[in-house]
């Protein structure tokens, strides 16, 4: 009885040190490349899904057919029509974005502040352009401001007239990132600390509730200048050459001068990214750098 | 520094009453407390007075000017908030300095104010830090500071100390305490923590349900409660059910023992009335001892250790005494040195000092099934 067990038990825990040192031989080799090679995989995969179609883009853009060359490029930059295309586009977005921020981020601190009842109205009211096609706020926008405005204002001819419709088409983005940054603040709580030392309304949304949500209300921009930049349904309808207009025009007659604009576009909206990153950064950074420094 | 006083606030949320027919005098230098469970009332009362809420009844005076009608930033008093609220995208000096630079004030008088303060509150090493940098109690002081550098007529504190450690707790409450008899404040401090309340305030008002139960000195408050809910939320308290037996004489029964309580001449004959004991008041009886009064007998439950003194949880009733109704918990403290006298399971008897009975009148709504009921937390 005595004499058999100890045998066991070594022979037991023998296996048992077997078994465990097979499954770490087994798992070890597996496991390891197993994990990094997939999200390896999965970041090359992404980045020849994106790079692929710019590099195909670029290398038909500039080329005659056969060679390597600028021309269609200079030639379209050269365009007039480019020039009066990129600047139309260019100052409806820089006024549809101050537009929208200025009527979006008080709006939303109004709402977070006073008016908490219809912030689910507000949240469904402002993701309705996802749902309505272009071509009926088109349509819209024409009833409304066309020649048989009831109001008696005729803004078709008036670039006003986009401003307005892309204010509500980016609003989705303008009100959700704004409204995202009014939550991640206590803005009850900031503006009675504000008002109980004095402060009134104005005030406490420059000095206290604005810094606090910088960062929220410069996506907001950021998103709502780049929509504008590619939009083309609303712009085409309503007859304005804006520079999306202006590409699909060009592509007929001249395709690698537009797709050579294609590229010229990405870049502006690249530059436009970093350069709003850049100024979120210095201006919400000032605060976090020294967080981060302490 | 200022004379507040509310008349008659009263303020309802839909159907719910969050305040009734408040009434209140704060004198000038005074703090007061307001002090009762969630939901009593203090906190909106305490944001009527600030103007992030208006009465729907009622009258806000601050030195003779009446001010129901002024918005919060306005009324030119000082709030210390829950969770302090400091401005997050602001260094601590710049919080302290938002006050003064909203009324205008010069640079040069702003700077030489903020560094004051910073020196006041012992902050001068973080001034140029960020909320998210400092500590709890650096926080809290950066709160106070920032709500007494603009000199306010009033300063309110919402609970001020309920974000920080129980150890910064005390050590902060005293800190407060000190600050506003030095800069001589008119000041209500919101709290439910019964120790805050007693410890720091000229007065503390006990709140239940929309309305004061009772105002007094935290002494008054605390060895006389004049209403039950006083008695039962401020300490450990023991309640006994007893009969005004004669009113001229100051007797009070119980268990067919009579004997003399204070508070028995204000209550009609035979009517029913609360008995209420403080554990620390309660004496256990030396073996040959004859008690004047009356004596509790039952058996040890539990011992609490409470630091000098320990608690005694005595059920009382004999062992053959097997209705529910009959056992009765009473709470005793005795000295801790001696508390190995009486294990779990010893017998005891306890004297209630005479001195130390007090009795008070029993609401209909009051009436309980048993006939002692120990309340309030454990330790004080």
């Amino acid at each position: 009885m005595t004499a058999p067990t100890p045998g066991v038990a070594i022979e037991a825990g023998h296996e048992a040190t077997q078994a465990i040192g097979a499954q770490n031989g087994r798992q070890a080799p597996r496991s390891r490349p197993g994990r990094s090679l997939l999200p390896a995989l999965i970041i090359v995969g992404a980045f020849l899904y994106y790079v692929l179609p710019l590099i195909a883009t670029a290398s038909f853009a500039l080329s005659d057919g056969r060679h390597f060359t600028l021309a269609p490029l200079t030639d379209a930059l050269g365009d007039p029509a480019f020039h009066d295309s990129i600047t139309l586009s260019a100052g409806i977005a820089v006024l549809t974005t101050i537009v929208s921020i200025l009527i979006v981020a008080p709006t939303s601190y109004l709402i977070v502040l006073r008016f908490r009842r219809i912030r689910t109205l507000m949240d469904f009211v402002t993701i309705l352009p996802f749902v309505i096609p272009p071509i009926i706020l088109t349509l819209g926008l024409r009833q409304v401001y066309g020649a048989d405005s009831p109001l008696g204002v005729d803004l078709v001819d008036s670039p006003l007239l986009l401003v307005a419709g892309y204010f509500v088409l980016s609003l989705p983005f303008t009100y959700r990132a704004v409204d995202n940054a009014m939550r991640a603040i206590d803005v009850v709580l900031l503006t009675e600390a504000s008002e109980s030392l004095g402060a009134g309304g104005l005030r406490t949304f420059r000095s206290v509730i604005l810094p606090g949500t910088l960062l929220g209300i410069i996506s907001a921009a950021l998103l709502c200048f780049t929509t504008v930049m590619g939009e083309f349904t609303l712009a085409s309808l309503l007859g304005y050459a804006t520079f999306p207009v202006f590409l699909n025009n060009v592509y007929a007659s001249a395709p690698r001068e537009a797709t050579s604009l294609v590229i010229v576009s990405f870049m502006i909206t690249w530059a436009g990214v970093l350069a709003l990153a850049v100024v979120g950064r210095r201006a919400g950074g000032g605060t976090t750098a020294l967080r981060r420094a302490a | 520094m200022a004379r507040l006083e509310l008349h008659g606030i009263t303020k309802r949320f839909g159907d719910q009453v969050a305040v009734q027919d408040f009434d209140l005098t704060v004198g000038d230098g005074e703090l007061v407390s307001f002090l009762g469970p969630s939901g009593c009332g203090k906190t909106t009362t305490l944001r009527i007075t600030a103007g992030f809420e208006f009465p729907d009844s009622g009258s806000i005076v601050v030195n003779g000017r009446d001010i129901t009608a002024l918005p919060a930033n306005q009324r030119g008093m000082g709030m210390v908030f829950q969770g302090y609220a400091l401005f997050p995208n602001m260094s601590a000096a710049d919080n302290i300095e938002y006050g003064l630079k909203v009324r205008k004030q010069p640079t040069q008088k702003r700077r030489q104010r903020v560094a004051e303060m910073l020196e006041l509150f012992g902050l001068s090493h973080v001034a140029k830090s960020y909320p998210s940098q400092l500590s709890g109690g650096q926080q809290q002081r950066t709160a106070f500071a920032r709500a007494v550098a603009v000199e306010p007529s009033v300063l309110l504190l919402d609970e001020p100390l309920s974000a920080v450690d129980a150890k910064v707790r005390e050590e902060l409450r005293t800190e407060i305490r000190r600050m506003q008899l030095r800069l001589g404040i008119t000041a209500i401090l919101v709290t439910h923590d019964q120790a805050e309340a007693l410890s720091i305030s000229d007065r503390v008002v006990v709140m239940s349900q929309g309305r004061i139960e009772e105002v007094g000195t935290p002494s008054q408050i605390y060895a006389e409660p004049r209403s039950e809910f006083t008695a039962s939320f401020i300490g450990a308290m023991n309640e006994f059910r007893v009969r005004i037996a004669s009113r001229s004489g100051g007797l009070v029964e119980r268990d067919g023992v009579q004997f003399e309580a204070t508070g028995a001449a204000d209550l009609p004959d035979g009517s029913d009335g609360l008995l209420l004991v403080r554990p620390e008041s309660l004496e256990p009886v030396e073996a040959g001892a004859a008690p004047v009064g009356p004596v509790i007998r039952g058996r040890v439950e539990v011992q609490t250790f409470l630091g000098s003194q320990t608690r005694l949880l005595v059920r009382e009733g004999s062992d053959l005494d097997t209705s529910v109704h009959g056992s009765r918990l009473v709470a005793v403290d005795v000295p801790s040195a001696a508390a190995g006298r009486w294990p779990p399971g010893a017998e005891i008897a306890i004297a209630i000092p005479i001195r130390a009975a007090r009795v008070i009148a029993v609401r209909a709504s009051d009436l309980r099934s048993t006939a002692a009921v120990v309340t309030g937390p454990q330790g004080r």
